[in-house]
């Protein structure tokens, strides 16, 4: 990818926010404010009358419940998750209940952010109470319908699974049948919501909505779509950053049989062809070489290197500053430093990039597995000049997304792809595409010192976290003065509440394409915090979970959550010679989580993780059964970026192509998951990006248990360790 | 023109004998539950059986299969019967899901030469198929599940 294409795209992204709010308030495609009745739609031989509330919901006469989901299905349980928030509050019978992909509009905006796309563990923080408004509202409207019908006081109506009851005499309406009438009413402003006593579906073990699609081979992702006309792309970038592709003939590959035409991009050459093997031989046969460009001795060693010299340097800014850490430190008889460095990691989903896209003169159509639909229209009208309401942006299942698909650029390429040749078209990138020209989560290198106390407890913490951005592409507007809030999650703030605290962050201009990376700037901050703080009660001579528990004592959350952690792992009873523990805790996305990883080395280096023990207040829990499997998703996530896998650059160019070289959890290595949840009725906090967090320290912790061995920088496998 | 049979129904397909077998399925025949995740069997992501052998079908050219029977993901069974399926849903096995349906493919093949698979057994035949969102832990869950119910219900 050149240099060019991704200043263009950053710039394309950044001018066009700035745009947003201005364009977006005029009406893009649907802003509900009265309820109004859709159709008479036919469905089957059935006229079904449908009754829209608001954005979120669609009732229907034949009583099925319809609930648009804003935020992308990626895995981590959005679809039935917030459908059941909004369902419990509704009233709705669960097994009426349907669920749909929201297209792009601003009123499945994050509330809290006023954007619309998916991540950052996000989801439950901030669509809970809005999405309970919505049902109670509706629920509202159907009780008033039917208490009007039946001439009594609403208040002695409620809705029941999918039925208004009237207690006093028994008397029972379907949703269905007073549809009309409630679709007559104003939305009450502030309808009354459940107290949590009641909740029939939140917190209770459902099974998900997409997993029958998903076990049949039904469920359509992005890759799957196919549209009438459409053909189909390959593409190839400039595999060397900042680089071109040297010109080349285009004839030979335009005669091949099948082939509709060759399109050069920004950066990159697409084939365009009546099936994606035409259109991918076709491309490979281009034999298209590239022509090396400022970056072509780069390597990550020379980045790594140049993160090191500015962590020496003097234009960090400031970003927390609590007493006076610095002097304090500066005047220790001992003062105890360590630099920790986290590598550039792929996002590798299993779904490649893909994107379809229909361009033609006045509408544009985009089928894509995005977590990033308000930023793919903006992107979409940049290029078309279309107004929004021209622009729609369906979205699919994803497979796989972890931040990667809050960007646009493949979106770009299709519609590019599409104007050019007047066709529907789906681009398809290859594993090879996808590894080489993501945007990684970055390298980033933090430094602590500390002074402790002659007790061996930190009086005095002082850290430099370098690392170049990873919002720029999201949100460029919040990369300003220095500083992305991103990368200092996890140090502009500790659990720890110490009485000096200084933090300072340089931030670092690469040629590389970087990006957020599912567990963002929490990852490596509480990495190499919690590698710290378990080197500070080594030195001490004291039990990690002792050392935290006083150094996390009048946080009766976070206590509560190590207790449970070390409880349920058994930290203080002895276990078989062969087997040691290391413990993490942290306090990210609105989450407490305490990890326990129980492993056994063997002289090979070959560690076996045998449990990990995980302990976490996530506030309400929606879906006990989501928070197991985001754990079980969290510590595989955490184990291959832990030990396995790592992005190198050599010669400008990403060196990890497929899975043999970027090697992920197989299923042989993967440890048992226990999950204990903390009964809580605090609002909700996190659980996407939450699990992988503590796991990557909690595991060098266990290695230093186990082997003597502090090891500093990731992953393991640098220093000889694999997992088994 | 070449001559498939895929989940019991007979196919002609126009394409060179050399196309992946996993783009034919995919784009010809517009069965979708096979999946690409590498193009060089590394992820089981394109697992089909042919003649009941599991298959990565992004390495497999389509004359591989010429005449042969090709089983994938939507022949496993019309209506979500077959035990590794009703496995999966009580199980709730999935998480994104793109690489479930070569998980299953392998699976179904591991418990027909392994009607009581061990957890070794388990993560043996299924190594070569990749999750990258962690569902390994209900994968084993839901093997040993469908390997009970077989064992009550008789084998499909």
């Amino acid at each position: 990818m050149s240099k060019n294409r991704m200043e263009a795209f950053s710039d394309m992204s950044r001018r066009q926010f700035l745009k947003t709010s201005a364009t977006a308030a005029g009406g893009l495609l649907l802003g509900f404010h009265l309820p109004f009745i859709s159709g008479p739609v036919r469905a089957g031989t059935s006229r079904v009358i449908t009754f829209v509330p608001n954005a979120w919901l669609r009732i229907g006469s034949d009583e099925t419940v319809t609930v648009i989901a804003s935020q992308a299905e990626m895995g981590q349980g959005v679809y039935t998750g917030m459908t059941m928030i909004i369902a419990d509050e509704l009233g709705a019978d669960w097994s009426r209940v349907k669920v749909e992909n929201a297209p792009n509009a601003p009123a499945y905006r994050n509330p809290r952010i006023n954007w619309q796309f998916t991540g950052n563990a996000e989801r439950t923080r901030s669509f809970y109470l809005p999405l309970r408004k919505a049902g109670a509202a509706a629920r509202e409207m159907l009780i008033a319908a039917a208490a009007k019908q039946w001439s009594v006081d609403p208040s002695t109506c409620r809705a029941y699974k999918g039925v208004i009851l009237h207690s006093p005499t028994g008397r029972r309406m379907s949703f269905g049948a007073v549809v009309s009438e409630a679709a007559k009413l104003k939305p009450p402003d502030n309808p009354p919501l459940k107290d949590r006593k009641e909740f029939l579906l939140i917190g209770k073990p459902l099974p998900r909505l997409d997993t029958p699609s998903k076990t049949n081979g039904s469920a359509i992702f992005g890759i799957d779509v196919s549209v009438p006309g459409m053909v189909h792309a390959a593409i190839q970038q400039v595999p060397e950053f900042g680089a071109t592709f040297a010109p080349f003939g285009r004839e030979s590959a335009e005669h091949q049989p099948g082939v509709i035409g060759v399109v050069p991009l920004e950066g990159a050459v697409a084939v365009v062809a009546e099936s994606y093997w035409l259109a991918r031989r076709a491309l490979d046969n281009l034999g298209l070489s590239v022509e090396p460009g400022p970056n072509k001795s780069l390597s990550t060693a020379q980045i790594v290197e140049a993160h090191r010299q500015a962590m020496g340097g003097e234009r960090a800014v400031k970003v927390t500053q609590i007493g006076d850490a610095k002097a304090l430190i500066a005047k220790a008889t001992e003062k105890i430093e360590a630099v920790y460095e986290s590598p550039f990691q792929a996002h590798a989903t299993m779904e490649p990039m893909n994107c379809v896209a229909h361009v033609t003169a006045d509408r544009c159509e985009v089928w894509a597995p995005t977590q990033g639909q308000e930023l793919a229209q903006i992107v979409v009208a940049s290029i078309t000049k279309l107004t929004p309401e021209k622009i729609r942006i369906n979205r699919t299942f994803l497979g796989g997304g972890f931040g990667r698909r809050l960007l646009a650029d493949f979106v770009a390429q299709a519609v590019l792809i599409s104007k050019a040749v007047g066709r529907p078209v789906k681009l398809i990138w290859s594993r090879e595409e996808d590894m080489q020209h993501d945007f990684y989560r970055p390298t980033v290198l933090n430094r602590l010192a500390a002074a402790v106390n002659d007790k061996g407890f930190p009086m005095a913490l002082q850290q430099r976290v370098v690392s170049a951005s990873q919002l720029h592409h999201v949100a460029p507007q919040a990369v300003k003065d220095g500083l992305d809030p991103i990368c200092l999650e996890g140090a502009a703030e500790i659990p720890y509440p110490l009485p000096n605290l200084f933090v300072d962050f340089t931030l670092m201009q690469i040629p590389v394409p970087t990006s957020v990376w599912r567990s963002t700037g929490y990852g490596p901050n509480v990495f190499a915090l919690e590698s710290f703080i378990d080197e500070l009660a080594r030195r001490a001579r004291r039990d990690p979970y002792e050392y935290r528990k006083v150094l996390l004592a009048g946080n009766k959350r976070a206590l509560r959550v190590l207790d449970l952690v070390a409880d349920k792992s058994g930290w203080n009873h002895a276990t078989d010679g062969n087997r040691f523990r290391g413990m993490a805790f942290a306090h990210c996305y609105g989450t407490f989580i305490g990890q326990v990883v129980e492993i056994s080395v063997s002289s090979n280096r070959e560690i076996k993780v045998h449990r990990v023990v995980v302990a976490l207040d996530c506030g309400q829990a929606i879906h006990p059964d989501g928070i197991r499997a985001q754990m079980e998703s969290g510590v595989t996530w955490g184990l291959t970026a832990g030990v396995k896998s790592e992005i190198i650059l050599e010669n400008g160019k990403v060196a990890q192509n497929n899975f043999h070289h970027f090697e992920v959890l197989r299923i042989p290595e993967m440890p048992r998951v226990e999950t204990h949840i903390v009964e809580s009725h605090e609002a909700p906090g996190g659980m996407g990006e939450v699990g992988a967090v503590p796991l990557i320290p909690a595991l060098v912790n266990a290695v230093f248990a186990a082997t003597g061995r502090r090891l500093r920088s990731l992953p393991l496998h640098r220093h000889g360790f694999s997992l088994v | 023109m070449i001559s498939l049979i895929v989940n019991k129904k007979k196919y002609e397909v126009d394409v060179s004998p050399d196309t992946p077998l996993l783009w034919v399925i995919r784009e010809n025949l517009g069965l979708t539950g096979t999946k690409y995740g590498c193009g060089m069997a590394q992820c089981g992501a394109c697992t089909v059986h042919i003649n009941g052998e599991a298959v990565r079908s992004c390495v497999a050219p389509v004359s591989r299969a010429a005449g042969q029977e090709v089983t994938t993901i939507e022949g496993l069974s019309p209506d979500l019967s077959h035990p590794l399926q009703r496995a999966w849903i009580a199980e709730d096995v999935p998480q994104c899901g793109y690489c479930q349906s070569g998980q299953i493919m392998a699976a179904a093949v591991l418990l027909r030469e392994k009607p009581r698979p061990t957890d070794e057994d388990i993560d043996r035949a299924m190594a070569g198929n990749l999750c990258r969102c962690g569902t390994y832990p209900r994968i084993r869950k839901a093997i040993h599940r469908a390997a009970r119910m077989m064992a009550k219900g008789g084998v499909k």
